[in-house]
């Protein structure tokens, strides 16, 4: 699903990220921690192609990151579901309308993405919230769209960047019963976090953790996860 | 596939209630565009008429001399009215000259004495049409009256003549050139401006793209808004254009200018519209990429 080979990336003269190497295989959980600035969001963009590859390989769902352009990185982000670090979704538009929208662009038709839609609100537990504009939802609300967004699409490969950064413990939770159901049923999930109690809420989960761009502990090299085919 | 088109296109213009203020400014700016380059070109399109309704037209008063013979002079006379761009002729015999004269002095005075003997010379009054593809035609049946046997004198006006055939020849030379030139002023403002009121939505843009929408799906909504904004202000501007030539029509048509101002050929307004349109278009689409 990815194959990173000594990737690195530099904003001018910081490293962001400095030879990464890891493969992750369908169906594996993975959390990336490490402090901040530790390079987390720029690995996850490198990922889903919103910076260029400048050094080393990447593979992504079978596309080569180096070799990446035009419709390819529409084709791309279509297997992806993406939740972003600052949200990225509309402040005009309602929750419905950003969730609606990753499935708009895909083509689908509207009876089939007004069900699907519903349905996810409903387990994000914002169907109360549907129709009102985003910019007069909470930080946790506003998360919650973002999740939302990257899950309705049933996409082959999830990549969370502090999806729970906003909301409290128990929509904690049930965020990560959100994500391990995914998971449950074969999609690939790459989530980079500083809370510690979430890592505790999956333990077959990988851990790559970064320091300075450069990665200091993969867990999978000391003790392999089960039932995990790579 | 056309449904999805036009789908996208009607989201594009409904979309730009989201950001109205930059939008409404880029109208406002687009509108006052058009409305200066329409007053621009109603101004041109004005001039060029009351030119060509009064300078497209030469006249030439003939005098042969008083001994002439009649019969040869009206043989003259018959042949001038063939020549091409004649537009008609008014003649004078002798007797005819005086009896006007006699007309336009005071009435009471007696000149049948001279009848028969008038001292007047035979006259004819050619009007000539200039075409603005034959802008030498003057010279031309100037040169020709001339050479008309037992022609005294030919007069016209020189200043009228050289002032036709100079607006004529300028408004080939330089009118489009200028017109061009306006327009790409005009063009670049409104471009910008669109441009820039296009980048309220460039977060959007941003969005789509990162959730996988193809560069046609961003494109199309914001090219029809733009286009939206094109065509919305150059209708506007034209409609200030059409209330301001209803409030100034008349103004100068009074005696002696009878100057009526005319609103813009239809051809003009909409390739106006048009062009305008297609500015928004394009200078959204600049600024998707
Ligand atoms: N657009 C940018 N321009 C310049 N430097 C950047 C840019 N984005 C990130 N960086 C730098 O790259 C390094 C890694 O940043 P990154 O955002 O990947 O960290 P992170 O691990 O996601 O941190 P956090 O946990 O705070 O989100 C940091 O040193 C940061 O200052
Ligand atoms: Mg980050």
């Amino acid at each position: 699903m990815v194959r990173l080979t000594r990737l690195s990336y530099n904003f001018g003269s910081v490293w962001a990220l400095k030879d990464v190497t890891f493969n992750l295989g369908k169906g594996e959980f993975l959390f990336l921690t490490g402090p901040s600035g530790a390079g987390k969001t720029t690995l996850l963009k490198l990922l889903y192609a919103a910076l260029p590859m400048s050094r080393g390989a990447a593979e992504v769902c079978g596309f080569d990151l180096a070799r990446l352009h035009g419709r390819h990185v529409s084709l791309l982000r279509r297997q992806i579901g993406v939740v972003f670090q600052d949200f990225k979704i509309l402040p005009k538009k309602t929750a419905f309308d950003n969730v609606a929208l990753a499935l708009e662009v895909r083509g689908m038709a509207k009876s089939l993405i007004e069900r699907r839609v519903r349905a996810v609100l409903r387990v994000l537990k914002i169907e109360d919230k549907s129709y009102v504009p985003c910019e007069r939802l909470s930080g946790g609300e506003q998360q919650r769209v973002a999740i939302a967004r990257s899950v309705v699409v049933n996409p082959s490969l999830i990549l969370a960047d502090e999806p729970t950064g906003n909301l409290d413990p128990g929509l904690s939770r049930r965020l990560m019963d959100v994500f391990k159901q995914f998971h449950a049923y074969g999609t690939t999930i790459v989530m980079a976090t500083h809370n510690m109690d979430m890592l505790a809420m999956v333990p077959s989960a990988r851990i790559i953790h970064l320091e300075g761009g450069r990665i200091t502990l993969d867990s999978s090299e000391q003790q392999p996860p089960e039932g995990v085919h790579r | 596939m056309i449904g999805i088109a036009l789908r996208l296109a009607l989201r594009g213009v409904r979309d730009l209630a989201e950001h109205p203020w930059p939008h409404t400014f880029a109208c406002i700016a687009v509108t006052l565009a058009a409305f200066l380059a329409g007053l621009f070109l109603l101004f041109l399109t004005n001039l060029d008429r009351e030119l060509h309704a009064r300078h497209g037209q030469v006249q030439f008063q003939v005098y042969w001399q008083p001994a002439a013979e009649l019969a040869g002079v009206q043989n003259a006379w018959q042949e001038l009215r063939s020549w091409p761009g004649v537009e008609s002729v008014r003649t004078y015999t002798p007797d005819e000259a005086l009896h006007e004269l006699t007309a336009s002095l005071d009435p009471e005075a007696e000149l049948g004495w001279l009848k028969g003997k008038s001292p007047l010379p035979a006259t004819a009054l050619v009007s000539l049409a200039v075409p603005d593809n034959d802008p030498d035609r003057p010279k031309i049946v100037y040169e020709r009256l001339k050479a008309l046997p037992d022609v005294a004198e030919v007069h016209y006006n020189p200043a009228q003549m050289d002032m036709a055939r100079s607006w004529l020849a300028a408004s080939q030379r330089f009118l489009w050139p200028l017109i061009g030139l306006l327009g790409l002023v005009a063009g670049l403002i409104v471009g910008n401006t669109i441009k820039l009121s296009q980048v309220s939505r460039l977060d959007e843009v941003d969005i789509l793209r990162l959730v996988g929408a193809r560069q046609w799906y961003i494109e199309l909504p914001m090219l029809a808004g733009g286009a939206a904004q094109g065509l919305a202000g150059s209708i506007l501007g034209l409609g200030l254009l059409k209330l301001f030539q209803l409030g100034v029509a008349n103004l100068l048509n009074v005696p002696p200018l009878f100057l009526s101002i005319e609103f813009l050929p239809w051809i003009y307004a909409l390739g106006l519209a048009a062009s305008l349109t297609l500015v928004g278009l394009l200078s959204s689409w600049v600024a998707v990429r």
